[in-house]
């Protein structure tokens, strides 16, 4: 079982929420594929037992083969290639390594190479259960490879939940993939009900399952119950907004660590979580 | 020879662009004739790579030297594979104007990618 926690934008409580559950469920494994700004690491503290580097594809032209056609720079769809009379010139940062440009050269003169564009770290959080995450190199547009080969590491025996990156981009999409069960984190403001509109879409066209967890409630209004209840959306749980637990999260600590109640909170939003995601399969 | 200005127009008189990658228009001058020729940018709606897309624009129109308010770390490598020389339009606000500026010799040379676009941090 797969269950991936994201929003629509950045800030709303995808790791409170992830993070928090995964130290209460025990059987669970956390995975991190926010790669582009990883953060439940500082919450599990783990142990890292193995480090590995991903890798992408870039083109390098051999000048003497190249005829010069041009083909390489008419195909390439993220302009990673510019191909003039004089010289044929691939640009390594923008190439996406889909290997187009080498299948379309008729003189053979494009071949690839390897870099790295980030790292993937497996190990055991300081609660001592499963935990893995990604981290793109700083410079790199696109953590998707990195995401997949983290998909590839869980299997489907395992209760995975998933700390997503925010919004609707391709590496929220490659982490949603073979998701059982979504959860929207979102906060009771104007811009968290507006952002979160795109990531219910991406649900929907996805066919994944979910509900949503309103955080930090209290603040802001209530368009979020209003749009929830428009649309038939079932609402999982609420976090009400604490500055107990506001200074515990600056302190790297998570709620389940304060109190009873704040664990009781927890464990009931796990329970209605687990309900809906079995209600949503039997339907 | 061509020399391309980023142009928001489509004449001498038009503004300078304050863009180079994502200008409107590419304003290409034939020093021989004194011809003009505008090229919408089609990098300008570019998702990424506009930088890129902006020197195949000048390779393909076979242009020698740009005229422009800055270059981004991944073009100006671009550039200088295709032997274009960059000139910082600053002091210009108009094409004409850019243009009298770099035949009096006045415009400087752009060295240094500027700070904006893909680049390593």
């Amino acid at each position: 079982m797969k269950i991936t926690i994201l929003s629509g934008k950045g800030g709303t409580g995808k790791t409170t929420v992830s993070n928090n559950l995964a130290v209460l469920v025990k059987e669970s494994f956390l995975i991190d594929c926010d790669v582009e700004e990883p953060n439940s690491h500082i919450f599990m503290a783990p142990e890292i037992t193995e480090e590995e580097e991903i890798r992408t594809g870039y083109p390098v032209v051999d000048e003497d083969k190249c005829i010069h056609c041009r083909k390489c720079a008419d195909f390439c769809h993220y302009n990673a290639i510019i191909a003039g009379a004089a010289a044929t010139m691939p640009l390594k940062d923008l190439c996406h390594d889909c290997g187009g440009c080498q299948l379309v050269c008729p003189a053979g003169a494009i071949s690839y190479e390897k870099k790295g564009i980030g790292t993937i770290f497996s190990g055991t959080s300081r609660f001592g259960s499963r935990f893995l995450y990604g981290q793109l190199y700083t410079g790199e547009l696109s953590g998707v490879k990195i995401i997949n080969r983290l998909n590839e590491k869980m299997s489907h025996s395992d209760l995975v939940l998933v700390d997503s990156p925010p919004g609707t981009s391709c590496s929220t999409v490659a982490a949603l993939e073979g998701s059982d069960y979504a959860v929207i984190v979102t906060e009771p403001t104007p811009f968290g009900v507006s952002d979160m509109k795109m990531v219910v879409e991406m649900l929907k066209e996805m066919n994944i399952p979910f509900s949503v967890v309103v955080n930090k409630a209290g603040l802001g209004d209530n368009e979020v119950y209003e749009y929830c209840s428009e649309e038939n959306l079932t609402i999982t749980g609420e976090i009400p907004f604490e500055r107990i637990v506001a200074e515990a999260y600056a302190s790297g600590k998570l709620a389940v660590e304060i109190s009873e109640e704040h664990k009781s909170l927890y464990r009931n939003l796990w329970l209605n979580i687990q309900k809906e995601a079995e209600r949503s399969h039997e339907s | 020879m061509n020399i391309a200005f980023c142009s928001t127009g489509c004449d001498l008189n038009s503004s300078v662009d304050e863009r180079f990658g994502r200008t409107t228009n590419f304003l290409i001058y034939k020093t021989e004739t004194g011809e003009t020729t505008c090229i919408e940018n089609r990098a300008r709606t570019a998702k990424g790579g506009a930088g890129a897309l902006a020197v195949q624009q000048l390779v393909d129109n076979n242009v020698s030297v740009i005229i422009a308010p800055e270059v981004g770390p991944q073009a100006m490598d671009a550039l200088k594979k295709f032997n274009i020389t960059a000139y910082n339009q600053q002091g210009a606000s108009t094409v004409k104007e850019a243009l009298d500026l770099w035949k009096e010799e006045k415009l400087s040379l752009i060295e240094e990618p500027g700070n904006k676009g893909l680049h390593k941090a």
